[in-house]
């Protein structure tokens, strides 16, 4: 389960806990184009779901800075967030593989920012092969920040926090599966995860 | 003077400084400037980011983002940039004298 600090990603948890599934978290620190206060949110997160369905919810912490700092100097930033994106599912995919995972999982709902317009979803998750599941996408926000409060993770998810600053001025909101690659080719693609997988960090919860 | 005011983030945790109209800085001239002071920078050819009072990120645009929700040490952090860099004295592209 993909998880980023904000409000979506935990009631999203929340709600495949309680199906029943065992999951574990992903965090993607992007620092430094953020602070540390994501990270904080995610294990606050983590800590009163774990309280709330009386199970351990283990959570790998990836460094993604270094991806943000080379996708900017290598790649058209008007696709930046959709790169960016396909480089958490391939290190979420990648953390799948090694536990032994099923599916990936986000709190992504349709058209909320500019990563989750279905033509972005599609071409960002072209980068992975396992299911993708998202609890909450055809849900709206008020919705979701309603959930948030009932399972009290909204205070954590609305305290003080940075935005991405590397979201550019004006992200593409409808991307080419062709164009996404032709920038991937100026990358160096697996070299770039393996980096970020080698700096993987797994915090028992 | 092309910033007029530190301004707090929506997420209030960081302040920022927008010059209106943009600038267009040679970040690369930035990054020599601010390295001869032995502060580490990390480049990410469209900003820099670095750390003077607070980290602060440093946009080719101008825009200048200070992650501490301290005001008085955003607003040293950035005159000390200022002084560092003359980004008041910046003229926007276009203008009499502008880069």
């Amino acid at each position: 389960m993909l998880m980023s600090g904000g409000i979506d990603s935990p009631v999203a948890l929340d709600r495949l806990l309680r199906q029943g599934h065992d999951l574990l978290a992903v965090h993607l620190d992007n620092r430094p184009f953020t602070d540390e206060t994501p990270l904080a949110k995610v294990v606050d997160h983590l800590e009163v779901l774990s309280k709330r369905h009386g199970r351990r919810i283990p959570l790998y912490v990836l460094p993604h800075g270094p991806t943000q700092i080379a996708l900017m100097r290598g790649t058209d930033r008007h696709v930046g967030c959709v790169l960016c994106r396909r480089f958490m599912w391939r290190t979420a995919e990648r953390i799948a593989e090694r536990e032994g995972a099923s599916f990936l999982a986000t709190g992504e709902s349709l058209g909320q920012v500019a990563s989750q317009t279905l033509t972005n979803m599609r071409s960002a998750t072209a980068a992975v092969r396992l299911p993708i599941v998202r609890p909450l996408i055809g849900f709206d926000k008020i919705e979701i920040e309603r959930d948030a409060k009932a399972i009290g993770t909204y205070e954590i998810s609305t305290r003080p926090g940075l935005c991405c600053q590397a979201v550019p001025d004006r992200p593409a909101t409808r991307s080419s599966l062709v164009q996404i690659l032709r920038e991937e080719e100026r990358i160096d693609v697996d070299e770039i995860v393996e980096r970020c997988l080698r700096q993987a960090t797994l915090y028992p919860a | 003077m092309a910033y007029e005011r530190l301004r707090l983030c929506t997420g209030r945790a960081a302040f920022e400084a927008i010059p209106t109209p943009k600038l267009a800085l040679d970040l690369g001239a930035a990054r020599r400037r601010i390295e001869a002071e032995g502060i580490e920078v990390v480049d990410a050819r469209v900003m820099l980011i670095f750390r003077l009072e607070a980290e602060v990120t440093l946009g080719r645009d101008g825009r200048v983002l200070i992650k501490t929700s301290d005001p008085f040490l955003a607003d040293a952090a950035f005159h000390r940039l200022d002084r560092l860099l003359g980004l008041s004295a910046e003229r926007p592209p276009g203008a009499p004298g502008g880069s």
